[in-house]
């Protein structure tokens, strides 16, 4: 089957065109079925690549190659021909992502039917989701990374016009400019990083970068540089800090588009990307460290802004950079295995916990806790659902979060213990807030009654993806993680010049293979990440379960009653700190700051181009220029123009003069004065 | 033998040329006295050729070339003589002077 | 020592028979000086060593040229021509012409009056044929352009419609 992967990204692009140009809008359109079977379609071919993969049929990675462009390119004078190449690479992570990313849209796509049906651009919304899903999987499988920038940037667009789909209001107009433009931003540094790429490695193939890289041609500068320009894209991808703010406002879009944001396609483009490139990034320690860095700050700062908004569809968002930054912190500190396995729980986890807030907001037409309460009693599925989707995201254990994130923190536990502890602090802090979003929403007694008494269960469309989620969400991480399974999915990779006797640079997957390169990893002195057997002390581990059950504990003391007085005694004692939180660390206001400080300067710019460039430079030297014409044209009118003239004029009563010497036309006549001339000019010049 | 000899031959031929091109009345007398300087020119080339450059070939070359030129040159002349001939019943050349200015 | 006595006898035959050329009244004997006087100017070249020139000039000159100005010569001529002075009055002017040129002359070609030449005259049709298929391949393919407009040309200027002709 794996001959056809090409499949997995094409099938759902042709699909959102045909959706989008196919037949006329129509709220009871039936051409989103045209989608979901795509994606259906998608789903089984990267199903049964995964499946063959897992049973030991077939080896990856596996890499086919069409010939794209070429054109003529001359290096220190040297001048080849330079072919571009378009086509699938697919190694064991990108195996599993497709079957991720294709799962999520497949479930995203069915619950719109029913969340977004009657809506007016109900068939323009199936397109934008298809074309989103379309681009994530061409970025995930494509073996070119100019496919995989050009991917990203559908992307970018992808999000824009889903973030804006209700344009006729306000909030998504300006959410949509605001992600775009912030994950422009960031997109430069990628693209800065693609050039130089291009400048030392002459390709974008991923398995020739991949070996110009490990074999250590790349000097360490020029390889911190690219890869702080990935990291940069990253940032503004996956919403790193301090980038970060464009997701909360992203939630003005349809929940499921959110869903899919969040869970599939766009935060975790960037961690990708950054996964793929993972061999850069060995090559260079220090932006290694600085991506741990920026990961634990985002962790950290998200989850203390997710603790104070009642918003629900905020905090998840929240919540969402939050679980980034560890995905980040992992990859920073050479958790490369934890860091995508988080990324695939998280994936299955916040894509329930989405679509099941979406569920509550179809129900009661509010994104505000505070109207909600108890709604329990009338939503049993979803809140089943989300109680599992809660419980794996905050660590709980033998759900899904709970391996991951135990291996995220004891990669980080073995590289740094300060940054140990701070994600520690994220991680409860996660806890309490997902507990809190949890007990708000469906704990205690009703608090607005009218709106209580209107809600009802979701129907089956709805209900059914998030049963399938929740499924994903407990097994995915027992799944993945039994008998080192994870690792033989997502190795870690290592720098080929650490030992010679690694023969490919490519990850291998098959086990025998793996063991001589382990064994070598142990006596390399650089890139030694000694995470696959580290395991995080069973004190520390246990601790860590019961500090996460003692932090839902707390969530439940503070958010029980009805009214949860607890909470508000001490968001009073604690206004200022809850105010910085509420205002998101005035991170908003320090870019619109930087903006408006870039407005004064551009406009003293403005100000001195006007009135002393233009005035002095541009028109004195233009006065000049025109004075000294004036006086050329003077010269030339009447000095060299009259002796021009006057030449014209001599030679003209000359020819008259002499013409008249010869009167009667006579041939012989004139061939006498050439020849006077010729013998003059024999005597007397050429003979002198 | 020396050079000397051949351009003095050569330049005698031309000057008779160049006395022909100016005495002659008939125009046939005239084409004929600018074969004579052509010749004298091809003699110049062939003597050049051989006593400073031995052993190339490039002034008989030139003088091929000159041969050919002169050819074409009194064909025609000779077919405007013919034309001339058959409107105007003469070849005495000073009985044109179209020239006149 | 012959070739002393070949070069003049053939310069004296050259330069003697382009006097009658120039100065015999009539044309019919002077078109026949002019196929003599080429001919020796052929003897000269067979004496320079340039066999292929002498072979072209033989066969151009002498025996193409020379007997188109006698064709035409005798197509044109009349008889009342041979009572006609065929020199105009200009000779004295073109006598003293010749003569200052004639200085000039000697003096350059006196410049070389120490040129000799110990090269033996080889055959040089290979050499030329070299340079015409090769450096001067432009020129050669002109020339046969040349020659085509030439033939054109003739074509053109004495063609005679033949019922305005035949009245």
């Amino acid at each position: 089957m794996i001959e056809h992967a090409y499949l997995i990204p094409l099938i759902p692009l042709a699909a959102s065109f045909i959706i989008l140009f196919g037949a006329k809008e129509d709220p009871h359109s039936p051409l989103p079925w045209v989608g979901i079977a795509a994606m259906f379609f998608s789903f089984c071919l990267a199903v049964s690549v995964f499946w063959d993969f897992a049973v030991g049929t077939l080896m990856l990675p596996y890499q086919h190659d069409w010939r794209w462009f070429s054109f003529a390119n001359s290096v220190a004078g040297k001048s080849f021909i330079d072919s571009f190449k378009i086509g699938v690479y697919i190694d064991p992570p990108t195996a599993i992502v497709l079957v991720v990313v294709t799962l999520v849209s497949l479930m995203v796509q069915i619950y719109s039917l029913s969340y977004m049906h009657g809506d007016k651009r109900f068939k323009r919304y199936f397109a934008f989701v298809s074309f989103f899903t379309a681009a994530m999987l061409g970025l995930v499988a494509s073996s070119n990374l100019l496919v995989t920038f050009m991917c990203w940037e559908l992307m970018g667009v992808s999000s824009y016009l889903l973030i804006g789909f209700w344009f006729e209001r306000e909030g998504p107009c300006e959410a949509q400019k605001k992600a775009f433009m912030t994950t422009k931003l960031g997109d430069s540094g990628l693209y800065l990083a693609l050039l130089m790429i291009y400048a030392k490695v002459g390709s974008f193939q991923f398995p020739q970068m991949q070996q110009f890289f490990s074999s250590g041609y790349m000097p360490t500068t020029a390889a911190t540089v690219i890869a702080l320009g990935v990291l940069f894209g990253a940032i503004g991808k996956s919403a790193q800090f301090p980038l970060f703010i464009w997701l909360p406002d992203a939630m003005e879009g349809p929940t499921p588009g959110s869903a899919l944001i969040h869970a599939a396609t766009m935060v975790a483009a960037g961690i990708i990307v950054v996964a793929k490139l993972y061999f850069i990034f060995l090559a260079a320690p220090l932006a290694l460290e600085t991506a741990a860095w920026v990961g634990l700050a985002t962790a950290f700062l998200a989850a203390t802004m997710a603790l104070v908004t009642y918003d629900i569809k905020r905090v998840l968002a929240f919540s969402t950079v939050s679980q980034l930054g560890f995905m980040m912190c992992a990859l920073g500190v050479g958790g490369y295995t934890a860091s995508l396995f988080h990324l695939t729980t998280h994936a299955f986890f916040k894509a329930l916990l989405f679509l099941g807030a979406g569920s509550v907001i179809h129900a009661v037409h509010t994104n505000d806790m505070r109207e909600m309460g108890g709604l329990s009693k009338k939503m049993p599925i979803t809140f089943v659902t989300m109680l599992i989707g809660v419980l794996a995201i905050s660590g709980f254990p033998f759900l899904s979060g709970y391996y991951s994130k135990d291996m995220i923190l004891a990669s980080v536990w073995h590289h740094n213990h300060t940054m140990f502890w701070i994600l520690l602090f994220s991680a409860l802090m996660t806890a309490f807030y997902m507990s809190r979003l949890l007990f708000l929403t469906f704990w205690g007694n009703d608090r607005d009654h009218d709106k209580f008494h209107h809600a009802h269960e979701s129907p089956a469309l709805i209900t059914a993806p998030l049963a399938v989620l929740a499924l994903f969400s407990v097994i995915a991480g027992y799944g993945l993680a039994r008998d080192g399974f994870v690792e033989k999915i997502f190795p870690t990779p290592v720098l080929a010049s650490a030992s010679v006797a690694v023969e490919p640079p490519s990850r291998v997957s098959s086990p025998e293979a793996r063991m001589p390169i382990e064994s070598s990893e142990y006596s390399s002195p650089i890139a030694h990440h000694p995470v696959e057997e580290a395991e995080l002390p069973h004190w520390l581990a246990l601790s860590i379960i019961g500090l996460i059950l003692g932090s839902m504990m707390l969530a439940f003391l503070f958010y029980r009653g009805p009214q949860f007085q607890t909470a508000a005694a001490i968001r009073a004692a604690l206004a200022p700190l809850v105010t910085v939180l509420d205002r998101r660390w005035f991170l908003d206001d320090i870019f619109l700051w930087l903006v408006a400080v870039c407005d004064y300067i551009a406009a003293a710019m403005f100000w001195f181009d006007t009135n002393i460039v233009d005035r002095i430079f541009v028109d004195g030297w233009g006065l000049l220029m025109r004075i000294f014409s004036e006086v050329s044209n003077f010269i030339d009118w009447n000095f060299i123009d009259t002796a021009v003239d006057g030449f014209g004029g001599l030679s003209n009563d000359l020819g008259i003069g002499l013409r008249s010497l010869v009167v009667d036309g006579q041939v012989q006549q004139y061939l006498m004065y050439a020849a006077i001339a010729f013998s003059l000019a024999a005597t007397l010049i050429l003979a002198r | 033998m020396t050079l000397e000899r051949y351009l003095m031959v050569s330049g005698g031929l031309f000057l008779i040329g160049i006395f022909g091109a100016l005495t002659r009345r008939n125009i046939i007398g005239i084409l004929m006295s600018i074969e004579l300087m052509f010749n004298a020119a091809n003699i110049n080339l062939a003597a050049f050729n051989h006593f400073l450059h031995p052993y190339g070939a490039v002034g008989q070359t030139v003088a091929l070339f000159t041969m050919t030129i002169a050819a074409a040159e009194i064909v025609v002349g000779l077919a405007l003589l013919l034309a001339i001939y058959r409107n105007t019943d003469t070849t005495y050349a000073e009985h044109f002077n179209l020239l006149k200015g | 020592m012959f070739e002393s006595i070949a070069f003049y006898a053939l310069s004296a035959l050259v330069l003697t028979s382009a006097l009658a050329v120039v100065l015999h009244r009539n044309t019919v004997h002077s078109s026949l000086f002019l196929g003599l006087s080429l001919a020796g100017v052929g003897g000269l070249y067979a004496l320079l060593g340039c066999d292929f020139l002498f072979a072209g000039q033989i066969m151009v000159y002498v025996s193409g040229i020379a007997v188109l100005v006698m064709f035409v010569v005798m197509l044109l001529g009349r008889a009342s021509d041979l009572h006609l002075r065929q020199v105009n009055e200009f000779w004295m002017a073109a006598l003293l012409i010749c003569t200052i040129a004639s200085a000039g002359l000697y003096k350059i070609a006196h410049a070389f009056s120490r040129s000799v030449t110990g090269a033996v005259a080889t055959a040089s049709t290979d050499s030329i044929g070299r340079l015409f298929l090769g450096e001067y391949l432009v020129p050669f393919e002109l020339v046969s352009l040349v020659l085509l407009a030439a033939l054109l040309g003739a074509v053109f200027f004495s063609y005679v419609d033949i019922n305005e002709a035949l009245p």
